[in-house]
């Protein structure tokens, strides 16, 4: 299993890909058995921005996702995130940085209430220990008060009912399954958070208000979003910035208009509906 | 509030109402020993959701703690006059090391929370069925270990248990400002202090379960992934389960040895494990009342019921049916029976809790496969 | 890190091997700095490859039933010692005594066999049927606890059966008579006996799983039990069937394990089932080859363990490679990593 050496060639200098970007990947690439899923990737988010990265299935990019996130150590490359350097962590010390995520196929603690949910979110920013727990320390006892009232706050803020707070995540709707994990992952104070197909099951009219939260998102609390997407006009209305992913190769990156001028991006798009 | 004050002075009053060495109330601290015990598995295997099979390893320790610290065992120490750490004073007489209950208590749950945490180190990457196989491996090397003690020297001439033979006798509890109990002419005060010992565990395990703690576990127990993902650091909320939960049977496992007054490594089987686990499943995984419930049924149906089955109806059932046998006989194939039986009619238990029920009735938080990349 | 993973991989993949050997290395070259020669090892290795070929059809039942529903059927060892008592049984029905005849022994232990084999897997299809199919779609540790209480109910049947200390039966083949002696190394009727019935199972097995329709259904339901289903295969026989012939080899292993050591004990399956657990899972749990190779492996671990160490330690040792096996290489000696979804 061991890693080819990656090739050297000179990247098309990444737009954030410098030392101004939130969050960096050089030369990131991923090998399962022998098989390359993701293919000496580069990229950089700049702080406060929207970007995205698209691609036929199988392309990577949830593979991508989970290396940023620490649920995959890169094989090659490396990763930073503030410009230090993450590669290889583990997720809980990401998530404690600052990069909240939320999941392709929603994941929430299903038999827990949406607030619990959004609790589990803060556990990073808890301090809480065994014993101050046992004894119910009047520290522990305020920082549990200030977390539950945060979730509050958090599921409040993505727009669920105040009856469904307490209400198991299992019993909820498709739509609130979805603001609650939102909710959960925004409940960590991130500055980076990455959303895997978030409008995946919505019709275009919740698609769209999805999209304006996203901006106010950014907006409002100071958080860059990393979106893979299928939804073509979330991509193009909402993304300032578009990297395209192509049997685990970044085969395209700008901004939305030249990706949807770019020949390689159309014909990965066509060839795979023609191979289908 | 009412009804669990009157409970508890009932609890607390009822030896009183028995003679001082009254069976019943003899089978009544074991099964206090064994809520102690059910409620560290449940910790464990309900909150967390670790299989874990081979629980009769803390048992070990912690009954192993006594017979180190409470009796003869190191007989050469300090040149034949012991070491004595707040010892009674008819300890304080005796060859060997004699520290106080107390100081053995601790000196148990540390023992066995770190053993626990050894224990649970290798299953970290594991899946939920090779760890329950592996901390049953665990459970069957250390039981091992112990019944062949005798051929295990240590340091100097020292042993690591006396193997197949029991250590005994060990030091009655002593406690301050109490004194000396003395079980040969009173049982009451074992009966209080597995009381109390009921009590600290019961109170830690529901502030544990609405902790920070708590809600990792189980956010682990229904996606590690996700736990992991929203900031749960997998190793230490896992070892601190298998901790936790070591320490309470390291307790249990402590109080037992100083009140059966001896320390038998032929306990330290398979067996144990599963009894202790059948209490949890029969009252109800994670739910904190239903395994004292549990362990308190189970642990009276091993020294009670099913001699009283013997003698009584059950024995001309069976002669009814022309079977020639006593339920005593096949203890283990009954706790088997009950594992099954509550497995498939009640998975949840007696007195479930809620999320389990949900999940194992209506499979609801049991999808999520791992894709966390196996790692040290 | 990349070269701590690399470092992992090479101790995981080798150290076990390593680890293997050196156990029987360690004692051949202590026997031959004491002058003994290799005599005593090599019987080690007779005795622990026959011994071995047992636990491999045990192995094998576990291997099979892991395949296709991931599930560790912790009774296994049960069946297996079930299938010893009915082959015990079976000499007082058929009236096999030490007096009978070759030719008559040779037919009654035929039948005998083929009887027990029938047991077993009728038994173990049952076990399915009660304690594993009503739980298939609960948490996957459900039916691993039950899977704990059947084993538990079937060693108390053992117990009320032929009561609760090994009980020693008649030695019909004259199981220790030496048949070949090659400079001290012998080659007893025993050892010829377990590999002489094993071999034959493991290929009518094999030649089942990779060439008949139904062992076709059984890898397509392994796979992916939801397109077979869809592809028409009935999941639930496919699964009764896999059950049936786990069953079969612990039963045959049950005969052959009563003529081999010459004693029954209701506890006998316990220690055998994680013995062969073990095998399977140095294996590769679900390779039938594997499980083959694991047992003759861990056969003669235990032969030397017994032989050398002593044999109150034999189950540490073995359950100390169980762990080592698990932790380190999960997939098994012979298995490939097998690859997460992008």
């Amino acid at each position: 299993m061991t890693p080819e050496p990656a090739p050297e060639k000179a990247q098309p200098a990444a737009a954030a890909a410098n030392g101004s970007a939130l969050l960096a990947a050089k030369d990131v690439s991923k090998i399962f058995g022998g098989l390359v899923a993701v293919d000496d990737v580069s990229f950089g988010i700049a702080p406060r921005s929207i970007v995205s990265i698209i691609g036929p299935n199988g392309a990577g990019k949830t593979t991508f996702f989970n290396m940023l996130t620490g649920l995959y150590k890169p094989s090659i490359g490396t990763i930073t995130f503030e410009r230090q350097d993450i590669t290889g962590r583990r997720p809980d010390r990401i998530t404690a940085l600052g990069v909240a995520r939320t999941f392709q196929n929603i994941r929430l603690f299903a038999t827990m209430s949406a607030v619990e949910n959004v609790m589990v979110g803060q556990h990073a920013r808890m301090r809480a220990g065994m014993f101050g727990a046992i004894l119910r320390t009047p520290a522990a006892r305020k920082e549990e008060r200030r977390v539950r009232e945060h979730a509050r706050e958090m599921l409040d803020y993505v727009g669920l009912k105040p009856a469904a707070f307490d209400q198991i995540a299992a019993n909820l709707s498709y739509g609130d399954q979805r603001r609650v994990e939102i909710a959960r992952a925004l409940a960590s104070d991130p500055r980076l958070l990455l959303l895997d197909e978030p409008t995946a099951g919505m019709n275009p009219n919740e698609s769209a208000r999805l999209t304006e939260f996203m901006v106010k998102l950014r907006d409002e609390r100071d958080v860059a979003i990393l979106l893979i997407e299928h939804d073509m006009r979330v991509v193009m209305g909402v993304s300032e910035h578009i990297t395209v992913l192509d049997h685990g190769h970044k085969i395209a990156e700008g901004r939305p208009q030249e990706i949807r001028e770019d020949e390689r991006v159309i014909e990965a798009y066509l060839g795979k509906a023609a191979g289908d | 509030m009412l009804p669990a004050a009157v409970a508890l002075t009932a609890l607390v009053i009822f030896p009183v109402f028995r003679d001082p060495l009254d069976s019943f109330l003899g089978d009544s601290i074991l099964a206090l020993a064994f809520v102690v015990m059910a409620l560290g598995l449940n910790i464990v295997v309900g909150f967390a959701g670790l299989l874990d099979l081979g629980y009769v390893a803390f048992y070990a320790f912690g009954a192993l703690a006594t017979g180190w610290w409470a009796s003869d065992f190191f007989t050469g120490v300090n040149g034949e006059r012991g070491i004595h750490i707040g010892a009674s004073e008819f300890a304080s007489s005796l060859p060997g090391v004699h520290l106080n209950f107390l100081l053995i208590l601790v000196g148990a749950v540390i023992i066995t929370a770190i053993a626990g945490a050894i224990i649970g180190l290798p299953t970290l990457r594991l899946r939920g069925d090779y760890i329950a196989i592996v901390t049953l491996a665990f459970g069957e090397i250390i039981g091992r270990i112990a019944q062949n003690g005798d051929e295990l020297t240590l340091i100097g001439d020292y042993k690591f248990s006396n193997g197949r033979q029991s250590i005994s006798p060990i030091d009655q509890i002593n406690l301050p400002l109490i004194g000396e109990f003395d079980q040969a002419t009173n049982l009451r005060p074992y009966f209080w202090m597995g009381l109390a010992l009921v009590l600290v565990v019961l109170f830690v395990n529901f502030r544990l379960r609405d902790s920070r703690m708590g809600r990792a576990w189980i956010a682990l127990r229904e996606d590690e992934v996700a736990a992991a993902s929203m900031g749960v650091p997998l190793v230490k909320t896992k070892l601190m389960a298998y901790a936790v939960g070591a320490g309470f049977g390291g307790i249990s496992g402590a109080f037992l040895g100083a009140f059966l007054n001896s320390v038998n490594a032929n306990q330290f089987q398979f067996g144990f494990s599963i009894f202790i686990l059948a209490m949890v499943i029969l009252g109800g995984l994670g739910s904190i009342w239903g395994v004292v419930i549990g362990a308190v049924l189970l642990s009276f149906v091993n020294t009670r019921f099913l001699t009283q089955l013997d003698q009584g109806i059950g024995n001309d059932v069976l002669n009814a049916l022309g079977l020639d046998f006593t339920f005593n006989e096949v203890k283990f194939g009954v706790f088997g029976f009950i594992l099954v039986l509550v497995m498939v009619l009640r998975p949840e238990g007696l007195l479930p809790e809620r999320r389990r029920k949900l999940e194992l009735t209506e499979g609801v938080g049991t999808g999520g496969e791992s894709v966390y990349e196996a790692r040290a | 890190m990349r070269g701590a993973a690399a470092v992992w991989e090479f101790v995981s993949k080798y150290g076990l091997i390593a680890l293997l050997i050196a156990f029987p290395a360690y004692f051949a070259i202590t026997d031959l700095s004491n002058g003994e020669g290799l005599t005593r090892i090599g019987n080690n290795l007779v005795a622990g490859l026959s011994n071995g070929s047992i636990w491999a059809l045990v192995a094998l039942g576990y291997t099979l039933v892991y395949g296709i529903i991931e599930l560790i059927n912790f009774a296994h060892g049960e069946v297996f010692m079930i299938g010893s008592f009915v082959a015990f049984a079976l000499y007082g029905t058929l009236g096999l005594t030490l007096a009978t005849g070759p030719l008559g022994l040779a037919v009654g232990l035929f039948v005998a066999l083929i009887l027990s084999m029938l047991a077993s897997g009728t038994l173990n299809v049952m076990i399915e049927r009660v304690a594993y199919r009503p739980l298939r779609n609960a948490p996957k540790l459900a039916p691993l606890i039950t899977a704990v209480g059947v084993s538990f109910i079937l060693q108390n049947v053992g117990i009320l059966w032929l009561g609760s200390s090994q009980k020693a039966i008649p030695d019909l083949i004259g199981a220790q008579r030496v048949l070949v002696d090659v400079a001290g190394v012998t080659i007893s009727r025993a050892d010829v006996l377990a590999v002489g019935v094993t071999v034959p199972l493991v290929f009518l097995l094999t030649a089942f799983v990779s060439r008949s329709r139904l062992g076709k259904a059984m890898r397509a339901t392994a796979q992916d039990p939801e397109a077979a289903r869809l592809m028409g295969i009935n999941v639930d026989t496919t699964i009764s069937l896999t059950f049936l012939l786990g069953g079969l080899l612990a039963g045959a292993a049950g005969l052959i394990n009563a003529l081999y050591q010459t004693n029954v004990w209701y506890f006998q399956g316990f220690t055998a089932g994680l013995i062969a657990f073990t095998a399977a899972v140095m294996g590769g749990i679900g390779n039938l080859r594997g499980a083959v190779l694991g047992g003759l492996i861990i056969g003669v671990i235990q032969q030397i363990s017994d032989n050398r160490i002593g044999n109150q330690w034999t189950p540490a040792v073995v359950f100390a490679y169980l762990v080592l096996i698990m932790v380190f290489r999960p997939q098994g000696l012979i298995g490939e990593e097998t690859r997460e979804a992008g």
